[in-house]
């Protein structure tokens, strides 16, 4: 099977949640993003993939503003003005480190995404608290209300920065690797639910993740990510995809390979 | 009114501008402690030292202002030094609070006719607020609690996370620097009553109280002012009384509410000290 169409050509501009451009980001002298494109149809549940350090977080961190590219560019909606378009975009962040000294409530930390100090400070809106309270009985974790948010466990407070995520309705969900703090039996159920939350409120996710049956189980469009783009499709077609293995090689290759050797074409740089 | 009069206007003074400070400077520490920025607190009262004894040097007779701008010279370097180095925030804090410490203390014994001026400093001298201090504490506080209650939701974000605070449209960026700012003025202004040596207690004390009383952000803010409240009024008051130092006073009757909070805390609340 050819590789699937996938540019603007065959959908309206309407129809694209986020474009990337030849994306390209350097941290610490490294280049992390090397040419990155991609363009994310509305509406999908789509799964980045690829092996420890190939610049998911980055590429992430990218779309939302939070890192800034060397070069190229990032849409969202249409628009390059991204922090216009970012009250459309909920993002949960990798393992977020909150500092146990803070003592912010579940409750007030989720009326902060409302703007509503009034609500937290001064007087209780019983209709703020209904909202605050269905989204999280929808994740099931509607018993944390009055819990301090740094007293949460792993997998407590990834569905509660989910509920935070999903209080303004966005139109686009970013995961990065949702169940780093979850144990493996719940990674299971976990993405249920995030599916089952892509189902419900009809939005695009994009999620970041590891685990490849997860992918394969829910994901509509996969991308394997190496610095660059390896491979996009649906799942069967990455998962089979001679180029995801080559994504994965090339980043096993260095571990073994300490000498100093230069390699044929394509063993150093990805692409 | 009789009550009044009787009190001296220097006390009356010190007691305005002790309940106006207390109360900002307890709020603010919420989020100072949390966001781990006491030693930066302090790092930018030392500061003020050296604009002090470059304020008298200059001529100035009241240094205020050479003051507020030498402790901002200060946690701008911070800042810049934090963003343009490879060193790590608490060596660059020791670096700048022994510096400006240092040249203010050889500035002041310069001036032969100022070597009396560092102790008032170091530990605060009520006598020296005069009346344009009292209307300066209250505007510049009432401003300075205005911009807090409104911006309490955004610092509540940017304490628990900066990403998430972007991704919520704060522009954390100028929210860091107004955060800053705001605490440098506050915090040099208090230095007149506290002294330079003690004037984070102010900062830091109240909300550590609160925080062992609090279940949640809402009641922190709320306790840590009426802590800061409490204790520069009652120091202050004590400090007529008794005729003790109006610094220390403070300080103290910050530390007594604190004890107490730490004995209701552990018999009454039975609050863990750590989550599990």
């Amino acid at each position: 099977m050819n590789q699937p169409s996938h540019t603007t050509c065959s959908h309206s501009a309407a129809d694209i949640a986020v474009s990337v451009r030849d994306l390209r980001v350097t941290l610490g002298g490294q280049a992390i993003l090397r040419g990155v494109n991609l363009h994310l149809h509305r509406g999908q549940l789509v799964a980045l993939i690829g092996p420890n350090g190939s610049g998911k977080t980055t590429l992430l961190r990218a779309i939302v503003g939070l890192q800034k590219p060397d070069s190229g560019e990032v849409r969202l909606f249409g628009e390059s003005n991204l922090q216009k378009a970012l009250p459309r975009v909920g993002y949960v962040p990798q393992r977020l480190a909150l500092d146990r000294s803070f003592i912010l409530s579940v409750r007030e930390f989720l009326a902060l995404r409302l703007r509503e100090t009034q609500h937290w400070f001064w007087h209780r809106h019983r209709d703020t608290d209904d909202r605050l309270r269905a989204g999280m009985a929808e994740l099931g974790a509607e018993s944390l209300l009055d819990r301090p948010i740094a007293a949460l466990s792993g997998g407590q407070l990834q569905r509660v920065l989910i509920v935070f995520a999903l209080l303004r309705n966005p139109d686009l969900l970013l995961l990065d690797e949702p169940t780093a703090g979850v144990d493996t039996p719940g990674e299971q159920d976990f993405y249920e639910t995030i599916a089952e939350v892509h189902r419900r409120h009809k939005l695009t996710v994009v999620l970041v993740s590891h685990d490849l049956s997860m992918v394969h189980r829910h994901a509509s469009w996969v991308y394997a990510l190496n610095g660059v783009v390896c491979c996009e499709g649906s799942p069967e077609h990455v998962m089979n995809a001679d180029s995801l293995k080559e994504a994965y090689g090339l980043n096993v290759t260095p571990y073994h390979h300490h000498h100093n050797h230069s390699h044929g074409p394509g063993g150093g740089a990805a692409q | 009114m009789n009550l009044l009069s009787d009190i001296e206007p220097f006390m009356l003074r010190a007691f305005a501008v002790a309940v106006v400070m207390g109360p900002l400077c307890a709020l603010l520490g919420v989020f100072v402690t949390a966001r781990r920025m006491a030693f930066f607190s302090d790092t930018i009262a030392h500061g003020a030292l050296a604009g002090i004894g470059l304020g008298f040097l200059l001529g100035f007779e009241d240094p205020t202002w050479p003051m507020v701008l030498f402790s901002l010279l200060v946690a701008a370097a911070i800042l810049w030094l934090k963003e343009h180095t490879d060193l790590l925030t608490d060596t660059i804090m020791a670096l700048l609070l022994s510096g400006s410490v240092a040249f203010g203390i050889i500035v002041l014994s310069l001036l032969k006719n100022r070597r009396g001026e560092l102790h008032r400093y170091l530990f605060g001298d009520i006598l020296s607020v005069g009346p344009d201090d009292v209307w300066l504490a209250v505007v510049l506080c009432g401003a300075i609690g205005v911009w807090l209650f409104a911006k309490l939701s955004p610092l509540a974000l940017l304490t628990a996370s900066e990403d998430l605070a972007h991704v919520c449209g704060v522009r954390t960026r100028w929210l860091n620097y107004a955060f800053v700012l705001v605490l440098t003025v506050v915090v040099s202004l208090s230095i007149r009553l506290l002294g330079i040596i003690l004037v984070t207690s102010l900062v830091v004390i109240p909300p550590a109280a609160a925080r062992n009383l609090a279940r949640n952000l809402r009641q922190q803010l709320i306790l840590s002012l009426i802590i800061g409240l409490f204790g520069g009024a009652a120091g202050t008051v004590a400090s007529y009384h008794w005729d003790i130092p109006c610094g220390p006073a403070i300080v103290m009757a910050c530390i007594a509410v604190f004890i107490g909070s730490l004995l209701v805390s552990k018999l009454w609340l039975n609050k863990p000290v750590k989550a599990a």
